[in-house]
C-alpha cells in the first residue's frame, strides 16, 4: 500500500439499533501519518463509528477498511492493525505496568524476547519508564493514560485510534499528551482522536470530522470545515481613535444582513461583528469607511475556531430539533 | 432518629434495586410453600403439637438461611462503593457526624431486615395457629434472635466494608467472614466434647447462630454425640452477638473519618534495587527469589496462556508465595486432622475422621471457588477491561480457557494438599480404598460443579459483587439448604425425600461415600454424579453460549 492511499477509508458507515439511527451514511478517510479529530456532542454516534473501525461492532450498512482490510469481515487483522484505547483505562488489581504490559504484549502474540525491548520502548515514547514497578490501581489518571497509550502501541499498529485521551487531565499533562499525540504521528502512526477539549484538537489535528445525530456534517482541515458548515466570519475594524466609532458603525450596519448587530469597544477603538459575508460585500465595506474618512487603522478577519464550528454545528441540531 | 437522611437514601436505594424485589418475591413463595408442604391435610388431630413443631422448625431454618445468606451483601458493598464513587468524602464534609452516618447505615439494613421478617409473619402466623407453638419461647425468640444475627452480620459487613479496597473483596470477605463465624466456630466443640477445653469450645460455638436456634426449636444439639447438652445457647449467643455488635460498630466508626482517603498502596523496593546484606537475606527467605512478590517478574512464557498467568498475578493471594502457604496449610491441617483423629479420640474411628477431612475439603472449595471465578468475566465487564481482551487476537475460547484454568489449577492444589490424609487412611484399613475413591470422584464433581456454576453467573452479571453473592448463594444454598432436610429426617421429612434431597448434594454424597456415621443409610452415589456432572456440563454450554455472544461484535 503507497503512502499516498488512505489509510482509513469509510463508506456510507449507517448503524441502527432498532429505530435508533446512532450512525447515518457516514464517509470519510484518513491518509498516513495524518490526525483526525472526532468531534461532537455526547450521544453524535463517534463511539459508535470507533467501535465499527476497530472490531467491535458491526454496521447495519457501508465499509469501513483500514490498510484495505475491512473491518467487518477481517476483524481478527483489523486488531493487529489498530491500537484502540477507550475512555475507560481498564485496570487490573495486583498488576505491576510492566507486567500489565507483558500480558497485553503476550495476549498479542508477541515472542517474550522481543516483548522486553518492546516494553521498553513504549514507555520510552509515552515518557513512562519510571513507573514500570507501580501497581496499575493506583496509578492517577495522567499516568494511566500514558500507560494506555503505551498499551495501544505495543504490538506496533499502522493506526491509533484514542477516545478521549485528553480528558480530566490537567493543563501540563494535556500538554505533554499533545506532543506526544504529534510524536506518534511523526513516527508514521495514523491517528484517529476524539476530544470534547477543542482546543487541544484544533493545535494537532490536520483534519477534523465533527458528527452530530449520526451525520457527518463537516469533514476536512479547519478553514474547509467553516465553509462547509456556513459558518459565520467574524470582522475586527480598528479605528486610529474612538471617536468616530457610532459613525463607522452606522456605515457598517446597512451591509450586514438583518438581525445583525455591531459591538462597540470604546477601550479598543473596535468595532466587531459576525455575518457570513462575501469578499465583495468586504471591499464594499471598507471603501464605505475610507469615503466616510474614517480612520481605520486594522481591518481584520479573527481564525475560525474549532470551538465556534463545534457550537455552530450543536445549534443548528438544536434549531433543527 | 428516623429523619436521618441516609436511612431514607439507604432504605430507597435497596428496594428500588431489582435484588431486592427478587428477594422479597422469592421469600414471600419460600415461606408460603413450606407452610403449604406441611400443612395438616388429614382429618386426625394433632394433639401434642409435633406437625406444627415440624413446621416451625423447617421456617425457623428457612428464616435463618435467608438472613444469612442476603442481608449481608447489602452493608458489604455499602461504605467500600460511597468510598470508590466519591460520596463517601461527601457525606464526611456534612455537618452529620460519622456516627449519623454510621447509624443510618445500620438501619437502612436494618430496616430492609425487619420488612423481610414482616414479609415472613404470615407464615409464622399460620405456624401458630397450628397450636403447640409458644409464643414467648418459640416465636418471639426466634425473631429477637435473628434480629440480632442481623445485627451482628450487619456490623461485621460495614466494618469489612470500610477496609476493602473494592465491593468484590469486601463481598468475598464478608461471606468468608460469616461462613467462619456461623460454621467454622461450631468445629472445636466436635472435639472437645467431654475432654479438657470443652467449656472455652462451648463458648466459641456460641458465636455461631446455629446452636442458638437449633435450641430455640427444640431441636437436639448439633453434633451433640448424644453427650448432654449443655442449655443456654441462645442467651450465650444473645450476649455475644451484642458485643461483637459493639465492639465492630466502635471499629468502623474509628475508620469513618478523611483519614479513610489518606491511604495510598505502598510500592514497595524492588528487589533488584536492594544491595547487599538486604538482598542476599531476601532471594534467601524466598527461594532464590522464585517466590519473591517484589522481583520483577520475567516475561509471560509462550507455553502458558497469557491469561491464566494474569489471572494469577491479579489475584491478592495467587502470587506463587501465598499459594504455596495456602497449599502448605491445607496439607498440615489435614495431616493434624488425621492424627488427630486416628491417635486423639480412640472412639472415633476413621469413617467420622474421612467424614470431617470431607468437610474440610468441601467447605474449603465452596468457599474458594465463587471468590475466585464470580469475578472472572464480570470483574474484566465491570471495569471496562473486557473490550481491551476482545481487541487482542486472542479468541474468546482463549480467554475463558485461561480464566477456567487460573481457577482449575488452584483448586486442585488445594484439594490435592489434603489428599495425603487419605493415603493415610488407605495405609491403615486397606478396605476403605473403595471408599476414597469415590470420595474424590465427588470431590472432583464438587471442583467441577462450583467452577461451571460460578463461571457461568459471572458471564451473565455485570458487577462481582452481585456475581459472587448470586455464586455464594446458589452453592450454599444447594450445600448447606438441602442438608436441612437431612437434619429434618424423621419429622418431617421421610428417609425416601430426604434420599432423593440430598441426590443433589456432593457433600451429603461424599459423606455416604465414606460411610460417615448419619448418611449410611442413603444410596448416594452414583446417582448424584450423574446429576451433578449433567448440571455441570449444562452450566458449561450456557457459559459457551454467552462467551459467543460477549466477544462477537455488537
Amino acid at each position: 500500500m503507497s503512502d499516498l492511499e488512505p489509510v482509513v477509508v469509510i463508506e456510507n458507515l449507517t448503524k441502527r439499533y432498532g429505530d435508533l439511527v446512532a450512525v447515518d451514511d457516514v464517509s470519510l478517510s484518513l491518509n498516513r501519518g495524518h490526525i483526525l479529530g472526532f468531534i461532537g456532542p455526547n450521544g453524535a454516534g463517534k463511539t459508535t463509528t470507533i467501535k465499527i473501525l476497530v472490531g467491535l461492532a458491526r454496521p447495519t450498512s457501508g465499509t469501513a477498511r483500514i490498510s484495505g482490510v475491512d473491518c467487518v469481515s477481517d476483524a481478527r487483522r483489523i486488531k493487529r492493525l489498530v491500537g484502540y484505547m477507550p475512555d475507560t483505562f481498564g485496570r487490573y488489581s495486583n498488576m505491576r505496568v510492566r507486567e500489565y504490559l507483558d500480558f497485553f504484549g503476550a495476549a498479542f502474540g508477541i515472542a517474550p524476547s522481543k516483548r522486553r525491548k518492546r516494553i521498553d520502548a513504549v514507555l520510552d515514547i509515552t515518557n513512562a519508564t519510571y513507573m514500570q514497578d507501580r501497581y496499575v490501581d493506583v496509578l492517577s489518571h495522567g499516568m494511566a493514560q500514558r500507560v494506555g497509550i503505551a498499551r495501544t502501541l505495543l504490538h506496533d499498529p499502522e493506526v491509533l485510534v484514542f477516545d478521549e485521551p485528553a480528558n480530566g487531565l490537567d493543563p501540563e499533562a494535556r500538554i505533554e499528551m499533545r506532543g506526544l499525540l504529534l510524536r506518534l504521528a511523526e513516527l508514521g502512526k495514523t491517528l484517529i482522536v476524539t476530544s470534547h477539549i477543542l482546543p487541544e484538537l484544533s493545535r494537532i489535528c490536520d483534519l477534523v470530522a465533527i458528527i452530530s445525530n449520526g451525520k457527518l456534517r463537516a469533514y476536512g482541515t479547519l478553514p474547509e470545515i467553516a465553509e462547509q458548515i456556513g459558518q459565520s466570519r467574524m470582522i475586527e475594524i480598528q479605528l486610529a481613535s474612538p471617536d468616530q466609532l457610532t459613525t463607522a458603525s452606522e456605515r457598517v450596519m446597512p451591509f450586514l444582513p438583518e438581525g445583525s448587530s455591531v459591538d462597540i469597544s470604546e477601550t479598543e477603538s473596535l468595532l466587531r461583528f459576525r455575518a457570513n459575508l462575501s469578499e465583495d460585500k468586504m471591499n464594499q465595506i471598507i471603501r464605505e469607511l475610507v469615503q466616510a474618512s474614517i480612520p481605520v487603522s486594522q481591518f481584520r478577519e479573527l481564525q475560525t475556531d474549532l470551538e465556534d464550528a463545534f457550537v455552530s454545528v450543536s445549534q443548528e441540531d438544536k434549531a433543527g430539533n | 432518629m428516623f429523619s436521618n437522611p441516609i436511612i431514607q437514601r439507604e432504605l430507597i436505594g435497596m428496594l428500588r434495586s431489582r435484588r431486592a424485589l427478587v428477594i422479597q418475591v422469592l421469600l414471600v413463595a419460600i415461606f408460603g410453600l413450606l407452610v403449604v408442604l406441611r400443612w395438616p391435610s388429614d382429618p386426625r388431630v394433632d394433639l401434642n403439637g409435633a406437625r406444627s413443631m415440624q413446621v416451625f422448625r423447617l421456617f425457623g431454618y428457612g428464616l435463618l438461611s435467608a438472613i444469612v445468606l442476603l442481608v449481608p451483601a447489602f452493608p458489604a458493598a455499602s461504605i467500600v462503593r460511597e468510598k470508590q464513587q466519591g460520596t463517601l468524602a461527601l457525606l464526611l464534609n456534612t455537618p452529620m457526624s460519622a456516627g449519623q452516618i454510621y447509624l443510618g447505615k445500620l438501619l437502612g439494613v436494618m430496616a430492609f431486615v425487619f420488612i423481610v421478617l414482616a414479609l415472613s409473619l404470615p407464615a409464622a402466623v399460620a405456624c401458630y395457629a397450628m397450636g403447640g407453638i409458644s409464643l414467648q419461647q418459640g416465636l418471639l425468640p426466634l425473631y429477637l434472635l435473628l434480629v440480632l444475627v442481623a445485627l451482628q452480620y450487619s456490623s461485621l459487613a460495614l466494618l469489612i466494608s470500610s477496609h476493602a479496597t473494592s465491593t468484590d473483596s469486601a463481598m468475598k470477605l464478608t461471606y468468608g467472614a460469616i461462613l467462619v463465624l456461623a460454621v467454622v466456630t461450631l468445629g472445636p466443640y466436635l472435639f472437645l466434647q467431654g475432654v479438657p477445653g470443652e467449656e472455652a469450645a462451648a463458648w466459641l460455638r456460641s458465636l455461631s447462630p446455629l446452636p442458638a436456634v437449633m435450641e430455640i426449636l427444640g431441636q437436639r444439639d448439633l453434633g451433640g454425640q448424644g453427650l448432654e447438652v449443655i442449655g443456654g445457647s441462645h442467651w450465650k449467643y444473645s450476649m455475644l452477638s451484642v458485643l461483637s455488635t459493639v465492639v465492630m460498630s466502635c471499629l468502623t466508626l474509628r475508620r469513618l473519618n478523611v483519614r479513610i482517603f489518606d491511604e495510598t498502596r505502598a510500592q514497595g523496593v524492588m528487589t533488584h534495587e536492594l544491595v547487599g546484606a538486604r538482598r542476599f537475606l531476601r532471594n534467601l527467605v524466598y527461594m532464590a527469589g522464585v517466590t519473591d512478590p517484589q522481583r520483577r517478574r520475567g516475561e509471560i512464557s509462550r507455553l502458558f496462556n497469557p491469561v491464566m498467568v494474569k489471572e494469577f498475578r491479579c489475584r491478592r493471594f495467587g502470587r506463587l508465595h501465598w499459594i504455596l502457604r495456602l497449599v502448605a496449610g491445607c496439607a498440615i491441617l489435614s495431616f493434624l486432622l488425621t492424627f488427630l483423629g486416628l491417635f486423639g479420640t480412640h472412639g472415633w474411628g476413621v469413617e467420622r475422621i474421612g467424614g470431617i477431612l470431607v468437610i474440610l475439603q468441601v467447605s474449603l472449595v465452596v468457599l474458594l471457588t465463587p471468590s475466585i471465578t464470580a469475578g472472572l468475566i464480570s470483574g474484566e465487564r465491570e471495569s471496562g477491561s473486557w473490550q481491551l481482551l476482545q481487541m487482542t487476537p486472542m479468541s474468546g475460547w482463549k480467554i475463558i480457557r485461561g480464566k477456567l484454568l487460573s481457577v482449575v489449577y488452584t483448586l486442585l492444589l488445594l484439594v490435592m494438599a489434603t489428599l495425603p490424609a487419605y493415603v493415610v487412611m488407605i495405609a491403615l484399613r486397606a478396605e476403605m480404598q473403595k471408599q476414597v475413591i469415590e470420595v474424590l470422584f465427588c470431590l472432583l464433581a464438587t471442583v467441577v460443579f462450583c467452577l461451571s456454576v460460578s463461571a457461568l453467573i459471572s458471564s451473565l452479571v455485570r458487577t462481582t459483587a452481585v456475581a459472587t453473592t448470586a455464586s455464594f448463594c446458589v452453592l450454599v444454598g444447594l450445600f448447606a439448604g438441602t442438608l436441612l432436610f437431612w437434619l429434618g429426617e424423621g419429622a418431617p421429612f421421610g428417609h425416601d425425600l430426604v434420599e432423593a434431597v440430598l441426590k443433589v448434594n456432593p457433600l451429603a454424597a461424599a459423606l455416604a461415600a465414606m460411610q460417615m456415621p448419619g448418611f449410611t443409610s442413603y444410596d448416594l452415589v452414583p446417582h448424584n454424579w450423574y446429576i451433578i456432572g449433567s448440571a455441570s456440563l449444562l452450566a458449561f454450554a450456557a457459559l459457551a453460549v454467552q462467551t459467543i455472544k460477549l466477544t462477537r461484535p455488537q
